[in-house]
């Protein structure tokens, strides 16, 4: 043991439980830690102290160069490449540049919120070493887990173990590697 | 079933009712006297208070409307404000009755000057006829008046309904009624605004005119409302109620329509600019000019892009007064936008003021005023007539419990 472990799993029968151990569980100071149930439990977010997701911030920066994508196709086409008088307007035409910039900011934002949800999710994961412990397809019916990782640097086999026993879960198992 | 002591309004709503009404009582006086040096200015400014405090009202109708429609704990925590604010159309058809005059007596409004000969008055025939201009405002009064009342008489069987099952049908019966007076209630606005807004310009037209007021006037709603419960938020019942997350709800509804508005707004502006037709783009080439301009370029960043950065940021929508702040502010450019409108629109008693001439009367201020004052002094007062909450309502309890959640 101790090499091979990939963390100490916790089952538990109700959400309120689960959510009160994961309480527990921050206090205890581990950080590399996970919860998984049937359904979105927002409050989870705070008691395992779950930072917030970055990733807001990379779609506004998908969004802005989706504008600047757009700007930039149709001030080379349009400017540079092959002017064409339309209509008397001048090249640079800002009004009839805007619906496509403003669509290439969508499809930027789009593709980078659905993307980047995959990459800082680490998805797609064929294999995931909680998949070892059979009742853990129980999470996507009626029973929550909550898991500590071995990589946490609190981690300690026995005591985390002996820890999460303490917590109100129903079993506990050990995860391999 | 719940009392009616529950959520009993604060004695604080009487204080603020009473301010507004000397504010507003003075404010009106000094119109009063300005209705005698010049009319038309008179009117012009009453109708640009009218359009601004007039929206709000009937853009509560609105929201009450699409809360029904839409169920959800947003809109049974702001139900009792928006209903006040439909309860205010008698008020706000009073105060149609000045601008009814103006045009009976043909002193304002270009329309009721124009040359038989015009164009526009051949082709639309009747339709220009003055008289048949106020038929059909009373036709828009009767029919906003009429779903108002429905749905506040419902409102208030609910609240002494004696069991559930009668409290849970009164909502399904105001929850049928408002999917069809939905289209109702946008074909009506259309059709106002663009006999009270758009006919200043008779010889200029553009379909989107109805969606643009649709729009702005439901975002004229949620500022108002969003600052009225950070207000109310101070004391108790609402304190109680009231929770970040309701005005994060709030806040994404302020910034969808914030959106929307822009979206109306330059889709009016491309077409009509793709098209290039003389008779449509004098209205743009009057408003692109001098100060006129200007004030466009303040409507771009101040209406539409600066509200939309700071909304876009999840803690401005769950900070109540950060966001009662912002929904000030817009509140405000919604005035702004509402003097763009109407401001260079042609004049029939010009007094040296040159045609599409940026100019702002003293009376443009006042008359906010007045309306403003008196508007909420009524407001304030439907206000404290019910509790501020359903109390019967089946979703009741959910919809308190949402705001406390993450």
């Amino acid at each position: 043991m101790g090499d091979n472990i990939y963390g100490v799993l916790a089952e538990f029968d109700t959400a309120t439980d689960m959510v009160d151990a994961a309480v527990k569980v921050r206090d205890a100071g581990y950080t590399k830690t996970d919860a998984f149930s049937p359904f979105p439990l927002h409050e989870i977010d705070e008691a395992l102290g779950i930072k917030r997701s970055i990733l807001p911030y990379l779609i506004f920066v998908g969004g802005l160069t989706g504008l600047l994508a757009g700007f930039g196709l149709e001030y080379f086409v349009h400017v540079i490449d092959y002017p064409i008088i339309v209509g008397g307007r001048p090249h640079l035409s800002l009004p009839a540049f805007i619906p496509p910039m403003y669509e290439l900011t969508i499809l930027f934002s789009a593709f980078t919120a659905v993307f980047g949800m995959l990459f800082l999710n680490g998805l797609p994961s064929p294999y995931h070493p909680v998949f070892n412990i059979p009742r853990f397809a129980l999470a996507t019916r009626e029973k929550f887990f909550l898991i500590i990782e071995a990589s946490d640097p609190k981690f300690d086999h026995e005591e985390t173990r002996k820890f999460m026993e303490g917590l109100g879960a129903q079993e506990v198992f050990d995860v391999p590697e | 079933m719940a009392s009616m002591e529950n959520f009993r309004p604060p004695e604080v709503i009487n204080r603020w009712r009473v301010l507004s009404l000397g504010i507003g009582g003075v404010a009106f006086l000094i119109w009063a006297v300005g209705s005698y040096l010049n009319t038309e200015q008179a009117l012009r400014s009453w109708l640009l208070g009218f359009i601004f405090w007039g929206g709000i009202g009937i853009g509560c109708l609105g929201v009450l409307i699409l809360q029904y429609v839409t169920g959800g704990a947003w809109g049974l925590v702001i139900r009792r404000a928006v209903e006040a604010g439909s309860r205010t159309l008698p008020l706000i058809a009073l105060m149609f009755v000045p601008l009814a005059i103006g045009v009976y007596t043909h002193s304002v409004y270009e329309f009721t000057h124009l040359p038989a000969d015009d164009p526009v008055v051949i082709h639309r025939g009747v339709y220009m006829a003055p008289w048949f201009w106020i038929v059909r405002s009373v036709i828009y009064f009767a029919v906003f008046m009429f779903i108002a009342a429905m749905l506040n008489r419902w409102s208030l069987e609910q609240d002494n309904a004696k069991d559930e099952k009668t409290a849970f049908d009164l909502l399904g019966r105001s929850t049928a009624f408002s999917g069809p007076m939905m289209v109702v209630f946008a074909l009506t606005v259309t059709f106002a605004v663009v006999d009270w807004v758009m006919m200043l310009d008779p010889h200029w037209f553009s379909t989107i005119w109805g969606l643009l007021f649709v729009a702005g006037w439901g975002l004229s709603c949620f500022c108002f409302v969003v600052a009225l419960m950070a207000f109310l938020m101070d004391s108790a019942p609402m304190n109680a109620v009231l929770g970040k997350r309701h005005f994060h709800d709030l806040g994404k509804l302020m910034l969808a329509l914030v959106m929307v508005w822009a979206y109306f707004n330059f889709s009016q502006f491309l077409i009509i600019w793709s098209g290039n037709l003389p008779e449509e783009t004098t209205w743009f080439l009057t408003r692109m000019k001098g100060a006129w301009g200007w004030m466009g370029v303040i409507l771009i960043l101040f209406h539409f892009a600066f509200p939309f950065l700071v909304l876009l940021q999840q803690d401005f929508k769950r900070r109540a007064k950060w966001l009662a702040g912002i929904a000030i502010f817009v509140l405000f450019m919604r005035l702004v936008d509402m003097f763009y409108q109407i401001g260079p629109t042609p004049r029939v008693d010009p007094r040296g003021i040159e045609a599409g001439a940026f100019y702002v009367s003293w009376m443009d201020i006042v008359a906010p005023i007045a309306i403003g004052g008196l508007w909420l002094a009524y407001f304030f007062g439907q206000l404290m007539k019910r509790p501020l909450m359903p109390i019967n309502d089946p979703n009741l309890q959910r919809s308190i419990d949402h705001g406390r959640g993450h």
